[in-house]
């Protein structure tokens, strides 16, 4: 159906920012389900893990409550798989600054204004990652804490984003 | 080993150095806050604490052979009487050591 992806907020980072946050103060609450788009994820440092949280009245949910699970399709070698509980973030994948080593990936958000459930994602990525091999990633995630929240927020575990496009959809019921 | 707290102390030197920082929200590019800077410290003393305790298993990981390959050498060394296999997963241990 035409016109069923909203645009509620895109960030376009051409200077090196530590972190990006969609939604916040553009949040749009009248959705049920979010599609988070990511394009050209490029480092500034070389050989660094690609992080999400999601924000809670705009700033990022740092509390060790992330549960994520995603299947590591590798194109170099044997398919493995990827999990961690209560963590303070979600690790999307390792990235580089060589070869175009760079995170592509399309993420679905779930629960996100329900004050009384947790909040979901499901993600598939695909990337280069630090050793320029690449990475699928497919797989979900959840904050286990029963609270609304309101977007989420990128970073790298050290040094700055250098650049990509990151956008904000609404789903129309 | 470095303690956490000697891991925070190297984090906050390299966020001082790094200063300063900006986050981009609402179309935006604005220097971190006091509790940004002091999330961004915790946060990279934590990410070396996680490398410096758990980095070796990612790195054995990426650096074991394809099971098809490992499966390969396994045979191989059953016809030849070679350690193929054995002398890969050492070298893979070795090169990527558990903390002690």
């Amino acid at each position: 159906m035409a016109g069923s992806l909203i645009k509620i907020d895109e960030e376009i980072v051409s200077s090196a920012v530590a972190s990006v946050t969609l939604g916040g103060t553009d949040w749009d609450s009248s959705y049920d389900v979010y599609m988070v788009r990511i394009n050209n994820v490029l480092p500034a440092t070389d050989t660094v893990n690609f992080r999400l949280r999601f924000t809670v009245s705009g700033s990022a949910d740092d509390s060790s409550n992330y549960d994520r699970a995603f299947k590591n399709l590798r194109g170099d070698t044997t398919f493995g798989n990827t999990s961690s509980t209560n963590a303070d973030h979600i690790n999307i994948g390792g990235l580089g600054t060589t070869g175009q080593e760079m995170s592509n990936a399309i993420l679905y958000l779930f629960n996100f204004n329900n004050a009384s459930e947790y909040s979901f994602c499901t993600l598939e990525a695909t990337t280069r990652n630090d050793q320029s091999h690449l990475r699928g990633f497919q797989g979900g995630a959840v904050l286990t804490v029963a609270q609304a929240t309101d977007g989420v927020n990128f970073s790298m575990d050290s040094g700055n984003i250098d650049s990509g496009t990151f956008v904000l959809y609404g789903l129309k019921k | 080993m470095a303690t956490l707290d000697e891991l925070t102390t190297e984090a906050t030197a390299e966020i001082e150095a790094a200063k300063p920082l900006y986050k981009q929200v609402n179309n935006e590019r604005l220097e971190f806050t006091d509790d940004d800077y002091a999330q961004a410290i915790t946060d990279l003393a934590n990410s070396k604490w996680q490398e410096q305790e758990f980095g070796y298993i990612q790195a054995r990981q990426e650096a074991y052979g394809s099971i098809a390959d490992q499966l390969d050498m396994m045979y191989w060394d059953n016809v030849n009487g070679t350690t193929t296999w054995k002398d890969h997963i050492a070298q893979v241990k070795s090169d990527n050591p558990k903390p002690v």
